[in-house]
């Protein structure tokens, strides 16, 4: 058949691909600003959830990362916000940690990216399991399948231990780096 | 060229039932068994899957006649891929919430067998309007049949539908309903229902 003569083939794999491009193009162009619009807000949100009471926000560089301070009406640094990650049960996992540095106290986190199980360790992002960390010291946390007894036990989701445990150490992880970098006080 | 209706309810209907996408013809199982543990996950991989398996029925019924029969298969995934990534950063921009919960998931929908299945079964071989009226049977009798089983596993398995709380504090949610295996035995028994049904019906 001469429909199916290898120029043919050619062509006509080529002319798709080349539409595909361009169509993909101007939606890349069109969706854009409107996905970094959502993160950036998404990111601010959640510097606002994990610091209580923070007026103003201020980017710090130390070490090479990117610390957020929040400060109050009055000026008064309330604590410090930074993101931290690393690999969940199925991708990677990004966290926003707040910390009270003068108290070495976590004020809470939030999760701003991950590819964890709907339903399963998705609820990570879910109170129940970020009361876990909600206002605890910083310390060594180990993961328990149990009501914990310790403050620093922390319960992992019920299916879920993979992702349980990875928040719980991508948080160590994040404590350690904030501690490195302000010196371990003020 | 006159539009035979009867036909294209029948073209509709079709998808609805007789040879539903999940219950019947048992393919796209990848979402199915994936992605439904809630009811809104499986309504909105319903939705997101449509209208990849629309769109791409109606370009290819259009340009069926210029695609030489040996590199047919690569051209459909081409377009169907060319939709799903529109689809992907059009969710990303627009429903942020609902791209974060189905995550890996859509970009996936240019491997799920019904829509490439659907293309090589139907839309090559028949005209636009009739593959408007395939695609849109065949997507909502997909969507139906993910919302369902995302009800009933998110009812059993956390006590609420669409993130609602219909069952009160005394009932002990069955974790397995939300993992893959509630999946499993969830669609077993909703295909032994229907196959009940329509046996009965003849």
């Amino acid at each position: 058949m001469e429909k199916n003569n290898m120029k043919n083939l050619i062509l006509t794999l080529s002319i798709i691909g080349i539409v595909s491009a361009l169509t993909l193009t101007f939606v890349y162009e069109w969706t854009t600003p409107y996905i970094q619009a959502n993160q950036a807000a998404a990111q601010k949100k959640a510097i606002n959830e994990v610091l209580p009471g923070v007026e103003n926000v201020k980017e710090v560089e130390k070490n090479g990362d990117i610390f957020y301070e929040g400060f109050d009406a009055n000026g008064n640094r309330v604590g410090v916000a930074f993101i931290s990650s690393g690999g969940g049960y199925n991708g990677m996992i990004e966290i926003m940690i707040g910390v009270d540095l003068n108290e070495e106290k976590i004020y809470e986190f939030s999760v701003l990216n991950h590819a964890e199980t709907p339903g399963l360790g998705a609820r990570i992002t879910e109170p129940q399991f970020k009361s876990n960390f909600e206002d605890k010291t910083f310390a060594d946390y180990t993961v328990v399948k149990t009501p914990p007894q310790k403050e620093t036990e922390v319960q992992a989701i019920a299916g879920a231990t993979i992702s349980s445990v990875s928040v719980t150490r991508i948080i160590g992880s994040g404590l350690d780096k904030v501690t490195a970098a302000y010196g371990g006080g003020n | 060229m006159s539009i035979d209706f009867k036909e294209l309810v029948q073209d509709f209907a079709n998808g609805l039932w007789t040879e539903n996408p999940i219950i019947r013809l048992v393919i796209g199982m990848c979402p199915t068994l994936a992605v439904t543990n809630t009811a809104s996950n499986g309504l909105a991989m319903g939705l997101a899957t449509s209208f990849v398996l629309i769109m791409s029925e109606i370009v290819i019924s259009i340009i069926k006649k210029l695609i030489p029969a040996n590199v047919r298969i690569p051209s459909y995934i081409l377009i169907i891929a060319t939709f799903v990534t529109f689809t992907d950063y059009f969710l990303k921009a627009f429903f942020p919430d609902i791209a974060a919960s189905l995550s890996i998931f859509i970009p996936l929908i240019v491997v799920n067998c019904l829509i490439l299945g659907r293309q090589e079964a139907f839309a090559s071989k028949n005209p636009t309007h009739r593959a408007i009226a395939d695609g849109l049977g065949m997507g909502i009798g997909f969507t139906w049949v993910l919302t369902l089983l995302g009800i009933i596993r998110e009812v059993l398995g956390m006590g609420s539908v669409f993130g609602l709380q219909v069952l009160g504090e005394w009932y002990r949610p069955m974790v397995i309903m939300v993992l893959p295996a509630g999946a499993f035995i969830t669609l077993g028994i909703l295909v032994g229902i229907m196959n009940q049904i329509s046996r009965e019906g003849k």
